[in-house]
């Protein structure tokens, strides 16, 4: 096999000019398919005066409306089990997967044929590649294979790259942790809160993984994956490097990666989406540098076509330049920062969980925490972080009276209550975590609606 | 803007065109394992055709 540092070396260094020229050739097919084979596109396309011939730059993807979850959702209630979104038959799919459904809100339904499963894992390649893992690598998956699609596609890469993977579903995370030992496995995938969460259990069983084969970690799921300090310590307690990834569900795959290079941000696999970034509140295209959302279109999954899909995650964008890989794919600086949605507002100021993580993860002391938000006396908001430090040792009442000041320092002077619980106490997670709590009464002091 | 294809390269999408020739013409003469072994196999190809720009289309009807 030839050596690359690219699955797709033509793709992957293509100049500018001709990878744009790609997308529309591209998105003037998934267009023309999707306006053929789903109604309730082509009746969006119409609406909005849109065919696939009249489609000749960049600039006329912006005349096509944006797809939002709410409306996917809606759509498959109204036609349920899988909505209006679907331009094949379901007879002719192979897999059915949903959201994992951390929002608390109903899962999204999705189908996929041979072809686009074959596709998915094909995106995976794209990062597994890129991140240095390699036919000769033992691969254990560290993921509950069940219907949430997690790291599915990942598994099939590994195979199709002719890695030997080892499926580490169903079993309790002191077994995980003595396989990936005892076999020698030199890349683990798990989402970043897992990958700590097994370096934790090492510890306890007195396994060395610092001095075990692991020499890549592939995290997916979290934002966390490249959050820097949380980065680092993951690195520091598997010595080994960790590479970020981010997909949907609602793509069936991954959509951004880290190279080896580790430029602190994930490349967008641009020959197969377009990524665009929008201001959430005016819709305007936000420049290079500066926060906005991601909006998707995908030109792989033909089943399910996603066109300009609201994702309602923040990103900052920067020119592939950028990194010294030699990809021309442009960059998400410091990866997927966080959700639309998960913004607090907390007498008056915006808490985003990953900011609060990022501080946290700052203090090795702490193991495990939680973000709690509770009403004091029926009116007032209050917000408080809840650690755990295993350590006996460790000086605790410096680390809360550290922490809460940096928190209040990085929150426009907010105060944070900081407070040490007993070990073992706060929820512990395989997958997404879900470390805020939000218990008030009345959410936030404007803009958010009460909760019941 | 086209892919210039060296030999390799267009030796696999012959594979890819006959492949999915064989399903569309002669589907329904082949075997189980003979019908579905070749799906699987379009499907993989497929990846190579769209790899290297050839529009390939879509090939659901087929199976894939």
């Amino acid at each position: 096999m030839a050596e690359s540092p690219y699955w797709n070396p033509r793709h992957e260094t293509m100049p500018r000019e001709d990878l744009e020229a790609l997308q529309v050739r591209k998105l003037k097919h998934l267009v023309e398919w999707a306006d053929a084979n789903v109604p309730w596109h082509a009746k969006r396309l119409r609406d909005a005066g849109v065919t696939a011939d009249s489609i000749g730059s960049l600039e006329d993807l912006r005349r096509i409306p944006y797809m939002t979850r709410d409306e996917w959702m809606a759509g498959q209630e109204e036609n349920p089990p899988y909505g209006n979104v679907l331009a094949q038959p379901p007879e002719r799919a192979i897999r059915y997967h949903m959201t994992s459904g951390t929002t608390g809100k109903t899962p999204i339904r999705v189908l996929d044929s041979m072809k686009d499963w074959e596709w998915i894992s094909e995106m995976w390649c794209y990062g597994l590649w890129g991140f240095g893992v390699r036919p000769a690598d033992i691969m254990f998956v560290a993921f509950g294979y069940a219907t949430f699609i997690g790291f599915w596609g990942l598994h099939y890469a590994g195979e199709k790259m002719g890695c030997l993977v080892l499926p580490g579903g169903a079993v309790p995370t002191e077994a995980r942790v003595r396989q990936i030992v005892d076999l020698g496995a030199t890349v683990v995938a798990s989402t970043p809160t897992y990958a700590l969460r097994m370096a934790q259990e090492a510890r306890s069983l007195g396994l060395d993984l610092a001095g075990s084969a692991v020499e890549r970690l592939i995290l997916s799921g979290e934002p966390a994956g490249s959050i820097p300090a949380t980065k680092k310590l993951i690195e520091e307690q598997w010595g080994a490097k960790a590479g970020d990834t981010a997909g949907m569900t609602e793509l069936g795959t991954i959509m951004v990666f880290e190279c080896e290079e580790q430029p602190g941000g994930t490349h967008i696999i641009e020959d197969h989406y377009i990524e665009e970034v929008v201001d959430p509140e005016t819709d305007r295209p936000v420049p290079y540098g500066e926060q906005g959302e991601r909006v998707v279109t995908s030109f792989g999954r033909g089943f399910v076509p996603v066109i300009r899909y609201r994702t309602r995650d923040f990103v900052v964008r920067a020119p592939g330049t950028s990194c010294s890989c030699g990809r021309t794919f442009d960059i998400y600086e410091g990866g997927i920062r966080g959700r639309v949605d998960d913004m607090k507002l907390v007498r008056g100021t915006n808490v985003y969980p990953r900011a609060v993580e990022a501080i946290i993860r700052e203090f090795p002391e702490v193991d495990e925490f939680q973000i709690h938000l509770f009403t004091e006396e029926g009116i007032r908001d209050e917000i408080e972080v809840l650690i755990e430090i295993p350590d006996a040792s460790a000086d605790a009442d410096r680390v809360v009276r550290d922490l809460g000041k940096q928190l209040a320092e990085a929150h426009e002077g907010l105060r944070f209550g900081v407070r040490q619980v007993e070990l073992e106490t706060l929820p512990r997670f395989e997958l997404k975590a879900k470390r805020v709590q939000d218990d008030r009464i009345v959410i936030g002091t404007e803009g958010e609606a009460r909760q019941t | 803007m086209t892919t210039e294809l060296n030999e390799a390269q267009r030796t696999l999408m012959d594979c890819y065109r006959n492949l999915a020739l064989v399903l569309e013409k002669h589907g329904d003469q082949l075997a189980p394992f003979e019908e579905r072994n070749a799906i699987k196999a379009l499907g993989a190809l497929w990846q190579i055709a769209n790899g290297l720009d050839q529009d390939p289309g879509q090939v659901y009807e087929l199976g894939a």
